[in-house]
């Protein structure tokens, strides 16, 4: 072999290795096989950030404890990406067999193109009844196509050594001009050091769905004249300075954690997400904040406590490899020994009963008072945001508006007539 | 280009012609026994050596046509259609771009794109321009100066976005607080206020950008011949004809090249006002990039934002003819 032709087939194998590369990895992908019920089944579920998301891991030992032959395999997709990437996976026909759904734009999305597997039957059944937030994955036929494991509402955290200092007594059933109120007569201090009364973090929903679940106002309905009061009260505490400016908060960055965690704010209406966090932070030494939780605010004249929620599911892709041991996992979850499981490590499960309900009291730096219990025990959870094919859009509308009346280049009045005729025009 | 190939291609075909003494002379030699096989083995070097010149860009090209080309092309098919990227598209012929018309958000995009690019070009020119020509003087430390202004280019976007945002904080950031020293007592809301939020976007990127565009006015500065000075001053020319008659003929190709350049970075601009404003406050800052991204990925409507980003094609292709074509014209006079 001369120089030359060594060169030639040289460059030739170069070009051709990826594409041999290519082929091969899509051989291997290609087997697929029924697993009958004890063979071993390596079951993929996606997930977002495995190592910072602890619920996940606890989810997955539970289920393999009591399913031997199944051995999970998460794909890990960072948080932040997570939608994007799983709108791409999808569309390029990926398997893998179990979806972690994120919120319900989303889910909205993967539903109505046909790429979930239908779970009416598991959702319609007597077990399933229980489990809160299932309403949310409704679609318009009736069908179901994924189950919450996991149903985070809101309450209003609470910094206890703040409310003593301030000579206050701890919330309990506020209504929101009392709340206010007592926002502004926690704040105290200046520049570095200022305490301030609450947090609003910079969300929509910190205004829009809690007025929408207490006056029941519809999200998507496009009239948003039931916003009214409420931002009136948020605008209010921002204009007295007893909460940090709207403005700055988005130019910081603020976290609501370390606005908390680090005692700038004595009161933070937030998710119950925040629960699991807390109790991690306080257990790592990141923070040693003396908290409790108390019902969120409510309207005057309201019975009961009303709050807003946002459920986390579990769905099976249509082109799972294991369908069979994917809907087995998304039950699993969804039932009592996945509620035992995520209610262990301080996450809330969708199937909120007494006894898990227990099990999450009995955990180490919960608050043990009647108020807190009190809170964990809404009369009536709402959906952050209803599901339908526009939802993503009225979403972004509507938290365009807010922006605008937050940092006062709208007035409410005209904020709440834009999000109405935006919403008319742009999603019909 | 093209040219310049067919242009080689056409010399080597006659044998002997285009070739070295001795490649001529081995050919002739054998082209004594056959002047027909001499012509078929001439062409089977040249398909040979084709191939090999073709297998070693193909990597790279296979890359270009799966990431970028096929998507490019689809892109255009796409635009006509009515695509959730999962189910099979419908075909709706220009309904997108009739839509386009009238979608309030997509128009606001658009100006917003070109308010930016008609801010961040100049802007980012002269700032460029004046720090090369400040920075190509025999001056102390002229390499450490350069070192900095190049600085801002290579650091992380996000690193950047986020603390201009914090400069730019309407109450406690330094540049309000540095503008009330000058008597400005409430200083623009910046990127919390819809008129100052582009502004405010503008100068952090002219910022970013002008150190790398300095690096190809320094290099274009340094080829403008010194006899050319020399004549200038002898014949008495102050510094600002100097500048004015050497200096910016001398960087024509150079201007050129960094406003084509540019001016196609503007139009495509995206992350930076993902992570400064994400768009905001409302619709302020939202650029024609993002909102291709928000009907696609996030409303999947895949369809109508392949439709807006032929638009931001055709928009960004017209522009660039344009300039190419003003250069061309003012080279001939």
């Amino acid at each position: 072999m001369n120089r030359r032709k060594f060169l030639t087939m040289a460059a030739a194998a170069a070009a051709a290795a990826p594409l041999a590369a290519c082929g091969s990895s899509k051989s291997s992908g290609a087997t697929g096989a029924k697993a009958d019920d004890n063979a071993p089944v390596e079951l993929s579920i996606s997930v977002w950030s495995l190592a910072s998301t602890p619920e996940f891991q606890a989810l997955f030992d539970a289920f393999h404890q009591a399913n031997p032959n199944i051995t999970i395999k998460p794909v890990d997709i960072l948080s932040n990406d997570y939608e994007t990437k799983l709108t791409t996976m999808l569309a390029a026909g990926d398997t893998t067999d179990v979806i972690t759904v994120k919120n319900v734009i989303d889910y909205a999305g993967y539903a109505g193109r046909g790429q979930l597997k239908d779970l009416t039957s598991a959702a319609t059944s007597a077990d399933a009844a229980q489990l809160s937030g299932l309403a949310s994955f409704k679609e318009k036929d009736g069908k179901y196509y994924a189950l919450p494991y996991r149903q985070d509402f809101w309450v209003l955290y609470y910094n206890k050594k703040l409310f003593d200092a301030a000579g206050k007594q701890y919330p309990t059933n506020l209504t929101w001009d009392q709340y206010a109120d007592l926002a502004k007569s926690l704040t105290s201090g200046s520049g570095q050091g200022k305490v301030y009364g609450t947090y609003h973090h910079t969300w929509r929903s910190v205004v829009q769905a809690i007025s929408a679940a207490q006056t029941g106002g519809d999200l998507l309905g496009g009239d948003y004249g039931f916003f009214a009061d409420q931002y009136a009260m948020a605008l209010g505490v921002q204009n007295a300075g007893a909460t940090i400016d709207f403005g700055t908060a988005t130019t910081q960055k603020t976290g609501y954690a370390s606005v908390f965690e680090d005692k700038q704010a004595a009161m933070l209406p937030m998710g119950t997400w925040f629960i699991a966090k807390l109790l991690a932070d306080k257990k790592a030494g990141k923070t040693d904040v003396d908290w409790a939780i108390a019902p969120m605010p409510q309207r005057p004249g309201g019975s009961g406590i009303t709050t807003f929620g946002s459920p986390t599911a579990f769905a099976v892709n249509k082109k799972a490899r294991h369908s069979e041991a994917a809907e087995k996992f998304v039950k699993f979850a969804a039932g009592p020994e996945g509620a035992k499981a995520i209610a262990a490590i301080g996450v809330v499960p969708a199937l909120l009963t007494d006894q898990t309900r227990q099990t999450y009291f009995g955990l180490a730096g919960m608050p043990a008072d009647d108020t807190s219990k009190k809170a964990f025990k809404p009369d009536k959870v709402t959906l952050e945001m209803p599901v339908s094919d526009k939802t993503s859009k009225i979403d972004k509308i509507l938290t365009e508006e807010h922006q605008l009346v937050m940092t006062k280049q709208k007035s409410i009045d005209a904020g709440i007539k834009e999000m109405g005729s935006r919403v008319k025009d742009e999603t019909s | 280009m093209a040219d310049l190939t067919t242009a080689q291609a056409a010399g080597a075909s006659p044998p002997g012609d285009g070739m070295s003494a001795a490649t001529a002379a081995r050919v002739g030699r054998r082209a004594l026994a056959d002047p027909a096989a001499t012509r078929r083995r001439v062409r089977a070097r040249r398909r040979r050596d084709t191939l090999i010149g073709w297998s070693f860009i193909l990597p790279n090209f296979l890359g270009f046509v799966a990431i970028t080309l096929i998507p490019v092309v689809a892109a255009f098919a796409l635009a006509f259609t009515n695509w959730d990227s999962y189910n099979t598209p419908d075909w709706v012929g220009l309904k997108n771009f009739r839509r386009l018309l009238h979608d309030e958000s997509t128009k606001i995009a658009l100006r917003n794109t070109v308010y930016y690019a008609v801010g961040h070009v100049p802007l980012t020119l002269l700032a460029s321009l004046s720090l090369a020509i400040l920075l190509n003087r025999k001056i102390r430390g002229a390499a450490f100066f350069r070192a900095a202004a190049f600085f801002p280019y290579i650091t992380s976007m996000v690193a950047v976005a986020l603390v201009w945002n914090m400069l730019f904080n309407p109450a406690s950031g330094p540049v309000n607080q540095f503008l009330q020293w000058f008597g400005v007592a409430h200083g623009p809301g910046w990127t919390t206020s819809t008129d100052w939020a582009m502004p405010a976007v503008i100068i952090t990127s002219a910022w970013r950008d002008m150190g790398y565009y300095m690096i190809l006015f320094l290099a274009g500065l340094q080829s403008i011949p010194k006899e050319q000075y020399e004549a200038a001053e002898m014949d008495g020319a102050t510094a600002w004809q100097r500048f004015r008659t050497v200096t910016l003929p001398g960087l024509r190709p150079t201007t050129f090249l960094v406003l084509v350049l540019l001016t196609v970075q503007s139009f495509k601009i995206f992350d930076l006002i993902v992570v400064m404003t994400q768009g905001g406050p409302g619709r302020a800052t939202t650029v024609l990039s993002q909102r291709i991204y928000q009907t696609g990925i996030v409303d999947g409507e895949f369809g109508y934002a392949s439709a807006i980003s032929v638009l931001l094609f055709l928009l960004v292709l017209v522009l660039t003819l344009t300039q190419f074509w003003l250069n061309k014209r003012r080279e001939r006079s």
